[in-house]
């Protein structure tokens, strides 16, 4: 199993190689230029070509790349063209918010889907399976800066329940930073559920029609232990999976949530930074999405070992 | 017959249905049989000709989006299983009438292990811990003679060979020291020397625990060497039942007959050129059981059918010493031989 965790961090690294090569030379091939937005409107060709030159866009393109890939290798992700501060700075400043709200979405997703899912399945082509897989579909097609709107004059103009927008840093004591969460994760979070419900509720029936079930219910089993232990760990791998690829649509989502609901978080800097074609910014945040995407593609792979025993490394 | 003192299970003018879209099927037509203590019973007949419907609906396993029973009565030392709650039910289950399956490559939970398995259902009846449940579990894998019955508690199914699963099978079964185990095609999915094994071991078993058996299979052979009784159905009704020995001495019902002759025998001499007579299979297939059977359900493919067998079904009858079989026709096939 270490053997195989360590050969699967080492694996990692030529797909960051292949992210890091793809990103720089989109970013330049993209249309926009940098300089010119840091000239300003007014300015001329010449006051362009200086900015460009001092900024070290000017050099050739290649070039350009192994500096930046030098730089990255001893740990430096360099320095915003904007703000000149460190983009390894301006990223671990705006971690805290996305990763509470990544995480509370992915908890809220997870705990209400699964019971969900269960349910549907076990009550099969019955009245709440029905309710719960148009739910699902709803969900599913909703697309999330909609229900935020909703969820926010709801739940947060009407009847004053909750913030409308902002974050409460942890520091700041756990109701408000709690508070500050629930509808962002609700909005983020319902695509999210509908997939993984839908997803458990597929697999809970393929394994509901296994003969090992027929087993368990001969044995008079009670109704909780049927379903949770023998039908549900039997139905976890592809339901892992589901939540694994979800990480992915999380991370997409973010940058909507937390410009809809103004968290200053890693979804606003990309934001922010694409459209300045603040290109150091941008490389280094799409890195540390791909770098968190891969480590949860690897915690994923290692979990089918603990729920499959079958599955060995 | 019925209140039979000595029966522990009896059936009765059992009905069991499932919809489907063709319209209903019955699968179970009206079957009636009783097990006595510590006895072996066996039920004999082709695929689809309702013993597993049969033995699920004695457990009430049938899937109630499906099939249903439509009628008659279950009868467990006298208490009526038809109409027991479902929480009952789930007590008698694994505890007082255990069975298992055809299937033991995909009959046992890939993703727990073999004591888990055995030892909840301990735990789930007799109310002791966990840990006397992993004992218990381990003294019967030692009892269905599984080496190195420790260690393979904590061995997942993947790691046993068919014939061992199947003695995990019997041991989860007999756990909970039930009255009644029924075993529905135990040995089919094994290959023969595994087939006599598991038998031997069933039997030995019954006599150590006084566990009534009752024994589904479609294999005569199977049925001659283990059981006391044999009911013989076929398209979901009760054909033929009598002892081993008075079934094999004197086959009564045609259908009964045609399978006795499908099976391979020693005792038939070889001719000169070395060749058996040819083994002789019963023409035709079972019928379709969406349509209701006027008469005699196995008259279409039986030799000896009138007019009368296709319009009237035949009554069972005891042809002497409780000897039953349900044929209009009984002194035509006696004199057949």
């Amino acid at each position: 199993m270490t053997t195989y965790i360590v050969r699967r961090l080492f694996a990692t690294l030529p797909v960051m190689a292949v992210v890091a090569l793809f990103v720089f030379f989109l970013l330049r091939f993209a249309p926009g230029d940098p300089a010119a937005i840091i000239a300003g409107e007014d300015a001329t060709a010449e006051a362009i070509a200086a900015v460009r030159a001092k900024l070290g866009l000017d050099r050739p393109m290649v070039e350009q790349f192994v500096v930046w890939t030098m730089q990255l290798v001893r740990g430096d992700m360099g320095v915003s063209i904007f703000s000149n501060l460190p983009v390894t700075r301006l990223i671990s400043q705006r971690l805290e918010p996305t990763v509470a709200l990544t995480l509370s979405t992915l908890f809220v997703a997870v705990a209400m889907a699964i019971p969900i899912g269960v349910l549907a399945a076990w009550k099969a082509r019955k009245l709440v399976d029905r309710l719960v897989m148009g739910f699902a579909v709803l969900g599913f097609a909703m697309p999330v800066f909609v229900l935020a709107y909703i969820l926010i004059y709801f739940f947060a103009v009407q009847w004053q329940l909750l913030p409308v927008q902002g974050y409460q840093p942890i520091k700041e004591g756990l109701w408000p930073f709690v508070q500050s969460l629930i509808l962002p994760s609700l909005a983020l979070g319902i695509t999210y559920m509908a997939l993984i419900a839908r997803t458990t509720r597929a697999s809970m029936l393929e394994v509901l029609a296994q003969d090992y079930m027929r087993t368990a219910n001969s044995k008079g089993l009670a109704t909780n232990r049927v379903l949770l232990l023998h039908a549900l760990k039997n139905a976890a791998v592809p339901i892992v999976t589901v939540i694994g690829i979800g990480i992915a649509l999380l991370i997409s989502g973010v940058v909507i949530t937390e410009t809809v609901f103004n968290i200053p978080g890693l979804g606003r800097l990309t934001v922010d930074a694409v459209l300045k074609r603040d290109y150091p910014v941008v490389q280094g945040l799409i890195l540390v999405f791909a770098g968190a995407k891969v480590l949860v593609n690897l915690i994923i792979d290692i979990s089918y070992a603990f729920l499959d025993p079958r599955i060995r490394y | 017959m019925s209140g039979n003192p000595n029966a522990i299970l009896e059936v009765r003018d059992l009905h069991t249905q499932f919809s489907t879209l063709d319209g209903v099927v019955r699968a179970v037509d009206g079957v009636s049989f009783e097990v006595a203590r510590g006895e072996t019973l066996g039920i004999v007949g082709e695929s689809g000709c309702g013993k597993s419907v049969t033995a699920m609906s004695i457990l009430r396993l049938i899937p109630p989006e499906t099939g249903r029973i439509a009628s008659g009565s279950i009868k467990f030392e006298g208490e009526e299983l038809t109409t027991l709650t479902e929480e009952a039910m789930k007590r008698l289950r694994g505890h007082r009438i255990s069975m298992i399956f055809q299937e033991p490559m995909t009959s046992l939970n890939p993703v727990l292990t073999v004591g888990t398995q055995i030892a909840e259902n301990v735990v789930r009846h007799l109310g002791v811990s966990w840990k006397a449940a992993r004992e218990r579990a381990f003294e019967m894998l030692d009892l269905v003679r599984i080496a190195d019955a420790r260690r393979r508690l904590d061995e997942y199914p993947h790691q046993l060979s068919g014939g061992m699963r199947q003695r995990v099978m019997i041991a989860m079964a007999l756990s909970c020291d039930p009255q009644v185990l029924i075993a529905d095609e135990p040995t089919t999915a094994l290959d023969v020397t595994i087939q006599a094994q598991i038998l031997d071991l069933m039997i030995e078993l019954k006599e150590k625990t006084g566990t009534a058996i009752v024994l589904i299979t479609h294999d005569l052979g199977v049925v001659a060497e283990t059981t006391e009784r044999v009911v013989v159905m076929y398209a979901g009704r009760k054909v033929e039942q009598a002892t081993v020995d008075a079934l094999f001495e004197e086959p009564l019902h045609p259908y009964t007959r045609g399978l006795m002759r499908a099976i391979p025998r020693l005792d038939v001499e070889a001719d000169a050129a070395g060749t058996r007579p040819r083994l002789q299979e019963i023409p035709g297939l079972v019928p379709i059981l969406t349509q209701p059977i006027m008469g005699c359900a196995f008259a279409p493919r039986c030799g000896f059918a009138t007019d009368r067998c296709r319009g009237e079904r035949p009554p069972l009858v005891d042809a002497g010493a409780g000897h039953l079989v349900a044929c209009w026709e009984i002194e035509r096939v006696r004199r057949a031989v």
